[in-house]
């Protein structure tokens, strides 16, 4: 479970990108965050794992207060959330097999951490998460002669060898085709029913947000404005959330300086 | 840059539309080369009478060396390895200690500041310094011979590589690195998996540009008593004995071809 207590986020420069954020998503659950760019969709996700840091309130995963960890603490956190990005963020120069073993790393004696020797049954584990996602004859093929599509489910199968109980999906079908980002959705449906896995997804496809998941979540500068059933979701509710006026486009521009400095600046 | 004074040249379409053309500079660059290459031959002394009359003197010599003594031949092999066995050592461990210190100086791996500028510093420190008097110190510390050769190779090989090394690591794609951050990898582990399978073609081939260049390197570092061929090339021009001259030259431009060579072809597969 993943639980925000009047969380506030305020940037360095002074820019509040989440304001008074309270949330609570239950264990299976498949949440589609929207709204406009800059809004703090990114920022929202990335607080769950500590990609970001948050400056007011709490924010619990599992009864665990993220903002108390600290080096090893965060790292067994980010163990159990998966996380996946627009850009598939792939090692690109190796095999398929080799980003999936990338997983299993933290794992591994020290010796076989430097060599990059990975045993029998890592290489069975993932060769079944690659089987998962449907691209296991793709095994020992070099990521940089996928297509996109096959490259994101490269990455879901990444995240599945890690078996997290949680996935972020930072726009995940944002660079793919209609076709290619209906099936990497279909993807994410399938591992959230059959494993049980809770899926927080930001999505500027209201439409493929609104046919996936089961809850919207409507982000609009900063602060939580809609919460509820897909079903739930009218015109009127997408025209109050992705409504802007011309002074705050000036703003969520601020946000997305704020969001590329802040990414930058981690690790 | 446009200077006032240079008025752009109209240029006129049938249709009656009118185009303004900038004046290129170029004539006034010329300028400016023509008058610093005259005032830095003034300066340098550089004189082509001087180039004209004693021209004949080097083919004079160079006819000396020709035939080489091929009897010396048999003592030339000794120093020979003892070059190459320097400049390899010196060049593999030089490498391998350059990558920890190219990813202290790397500043999107090494998130503190001050850590990333004092590598840069030590790194651009040491490149500053030439080998041939990084030998001469070492030959006061270690000792003349090969020793010394290696430990200025090693040094000199830290600082070109570490400096390619670092540049290449800043420039790498970050995109993987941050997705092992959030998959819960330590900064090492990230490295060691996202950018180093991204570096690693380059740093080898870097790492073999360097050996090439540090074979030449070794050779002349028997000059100052570190050891080598260097110090029989020494040797023998002092005794004019130009066809031991000739035996030597041969030897190195041989060797250094060859490896050259092989180095190439080991780039080129790497690439």
């Amino acid at each position: 479970m993943i639980e925000f207590k009047e969380v506030e986020k305020r940037y360095p420069n002074g820019f509040l990108a989440l304001n008074q954020i309270n949330l609570q998503i239950e264990q299976g659950e498949f949440v589609a965050i929207i709204g406009l760019s800059g809004a703090g969709k990114s920022t929202l996700l990335r607080c769950i794992n500590k990609m970001h840091d948050i400056t007011e309130g709490t924010l619990c995963v599992n009864e665990v207060d993220v903002q108390q960890l600290k080096g090893k603490g965060i790292r067994d956190l980010r163990r159990n959330i998966g996380m996946i990005f627009q850009s598939f963020n792939l090692v690109t120069r190796v095999s398929v097999l080799k980003n999936v073993l990338v997983s299993f790393v933290p794992n591994m004696p020290v010796w076989r951490k430097i060599l990059g020797i990975f045993t029998q049954e890592e290489k069975r584990l993932a060769l079944m998460a690659l089987d998962q996602v449907g691209i296991l004859d793709k095994a020992y093929v070099r990521v940089d002669q996928l297509s996109g599509g096959q490259q994101q489910r490269v990455a879901l199968a990444r995240t599945l060898a890690q078996n997290p109980q949680i996935i972020l999906a930072d726009e995940p079908v944002a660079s793919l085709d209609p076709v290619t980002a209906k099936q990497v959705m279909e993807d994410f449906k399938r591992i959230n029913q059959e494993l049980n896995m809770t899926i927080i997804i930001n999505i500027h496809h209201v439409d493929l947000a609104l046919a996936y998941a089961t809850r919207v979540i409507g982000v609009r500068s900063g602060e939580i404005v809609f919460d509820g059933q897909a079903s739930e979701i009218t015109e009127e509710t997408l025209a109050f959330i992705y409504n802007n006026t011309n002074q705050e486009r000036g703003e969520t521009e601020h946000a997305m300086e704020a969001t590329i400095t802040e990414e930058n600046s981690i690790a | 840059m446009q200077w006032k004074l240079l008025s752009p040249k109209k240029i006129v379409l049938p249709n009656g539309k009118e185009v303004l053309e900038k004046r290129s500079i170029q004539p006034i660059l010329w300028l400016i080369i023509l008058v610093l290459l005259f005032f830095s031959i003034r300066i340098t002394g550089f004189s082509l009478e001087v180039l004209v009359n004693r021209i004949q003197e080097f083919f004079v010599i160079l006819q000396q060396m020709i035939p080489p003594n091929w009897d010396y031949l048999s003592k030339l092999w000794q120093p020979l390895f003892d070059t190459i066995k320097m400049s390899l050592f010196g060049s593999v461990a030089g490498a391998i200690v350059a990558l920890p210190i190219a990813i202290l100086a790397a500043t999107n791996i090494t998130k503190n500041k001050g850590i990333a500028m004092v590598s840069k510093f030590i790194l651009s420190l040491l490149r500053t310094m030439p080998t041939l008097i990084v030998a001469l110190i070492a030959t006061f510390i270690f000792g003349l011979g090969t020793m010394a050769g290696t430990v200025a190779i090693f040094l000199f090989t830290i600082a070109y590589v570490g400096k390619l090394l670092y540049e290449q690591i800043e420039n790498a794609n970050m995109e993987a690195y941050e997705a092992m951050h959030s998959m819960g990898l330590t900064t090492i582990q990230a490295f060691r998996y996202a950018i180093l399978p991204q570096i690693l073609p380059n740093y080898l081939s870097t790492s073999l540009f360097c050996f090439e260049g540090n074979v030449r390197y070794a050779s002349i570092l028997g000059y100052v008593g570190a050891g080598g061929i260097g110090l029989l090339l020494n040797e023998s021009l002092g005794w004019r004995s130009y066809e031991n001259v000739g035996m030597i030259l041969l030897m190195l431009v041989c060797t250094v071809f060859l490896i050259e060579t092989t180095s190439e072809y080991f780039r080129k597969k790497l690439m």
